[in-house]
């Protein structure tokens, strides 16, 4: 009788000991993870800015030159790269897919990238009757409805890189951003700053890739 | 006698236990080192200790799925694919392994997860 107490406490010690050696965990960290990118601008020993095929105007502004001068910047800080602007004319949106355009521009030049693309600005006002958010009681003094105007500028872009040596687009996308002001004589050059600071900022993380913080799971088992 | 035959194999029973439930101690040990060496930024470190649990048991999808983040850490897209694969073909049931996998392929297929939330919230106001 005192033999198997004993036998049974040595098996509950045994079998203590191997819950103890078998354990499972599962860790969530949390990584800056680089961003997956198509391109490898450093393959391009030259980025060839052009100008945008420009769908409209706005008065007192040149959207073009203020792109170019935008662009030719940023690219230069952000990739480190030789950065040029050239006065190529593109007259269709066609253009963007003829390889033999791209190839005639600049021909046997290796490591060239050609940065394009077409580009509408447009502005807008709009006027509305803003009125307070109705509240659980009766406001006694209620203030009349007003007659707001809010100032809206879009820009509507589209980027093209091609590729000098094949004529080829390696990336291309679309960008709209919309701001609204309260104030009715915001001007466009004021407004065209801001939203490019939006798609650059989209593009960049794109082409130039980038960090971005990311869960993920390491297991122990 | 009968005593004697009970206590024998009491005791391989319990010796097999024990082998059983230690024997992955080495490999818990260096996934263990790994994490620790991989939440210090060490993901070198971290590589070397879960490669070394691939060579004991090539079977640890665990260690596949951590190699797998690591990897992925370097941007070493191929060889992070290939790992989540076997740890998934290994798992694949386990659900850790199924998000990180997912997330791998958002993040492959360039879809801007933060752009598309801020797209959809501009458009709602």
């Amino acid at each position: 009788m005192k033999k198997r107490k004993e036998y049974s406490l040595l098996l509950i010690f045994l079998l203590s000991v191997m819950g103890a050696c078998r354990t499972t965990s599962d860790t969530r960290v949390r990584i800056a993870m680089p961003l997956f990118t198509k391109i490898k601008l450093s393959d391009y020993n030259k980025v060839i800015i052009t100008d945008f095929l420009q769908q409209n105007e706005i008065k007192d502004f040149n959207v073009n030159e203020e792109l170019t001068k935008y662009f030719s910047t940023e690219i230069k800080q952000e990739a480190k790269t030789t950065v040029a602007t050239e006065n190529i004319s593109i007259e269709n949106e066609e253009n963007f897919e003829n390889s033999d355009f791209w190839k005639t521009l600049t021909p046997a030049s290796a490591g060239t990238l050609y940065f394009s693309g077409t580009i509408e600005y447009t502005q807008e006002t709009r006027k509305a009757l803003i009125g307070k958010a109705k509240k659980q009681f009766e406001d006694p003094f209620p203030s009349p409805r007003k007659l707001a105007t809010r100032k809206f500028y879009t820009l509507d872009m589209n980027v093209y890189l091609i590729d000098a040596r094949t004529g080829e687009p390696i990336f291309q996308r679309n960008f709209k951003e919309s701001q609204s002001y309260t104030n009715p004589n915001q001007t466009g050059y004021f407004a065209f700053f801001d939203l490019m600071n939006r798609v650059k900022d989209k593009l960049f993380r794109q082409v130039l890739g980038g960090e971005r913080i990311q869960e993920r799971y390491l297991i122990t088992k | 006698m009968r005593t004697k035959s009970t206590l024998f194999f009491l005791f391989i029973l319990l010796s097999g236990l024990i082998f059983y439930g230690c024997g992955g101690r080495f490999q818990h040990d260096q996934l263990s080192f790994g994490i620790k060496a991989a939440q210090n930024e060490l993901w070198d470190e971290a590589i070397f200790r879960w490669k070394k649990v691939l060579q004991v048991n090539p079977d640890s999808a665990s260690a596949h799925n951590n190699l797998a983040v690591a990897y992925e850490k370097k941007g070493l897209w191929e060889e992070a694919e290939k790992e989540y694969k076997l740890a998934l073909n290994l798992s694949p049931k386990n659900e850790h392994i199924q998000s990180n996998y997912e997330k791998f392929k958002k993040i492959k297929q360039g879809l801007d997860e933060e752009d598309e939330k801020k797209d959809e919230k501009k458009k709602r106001i």
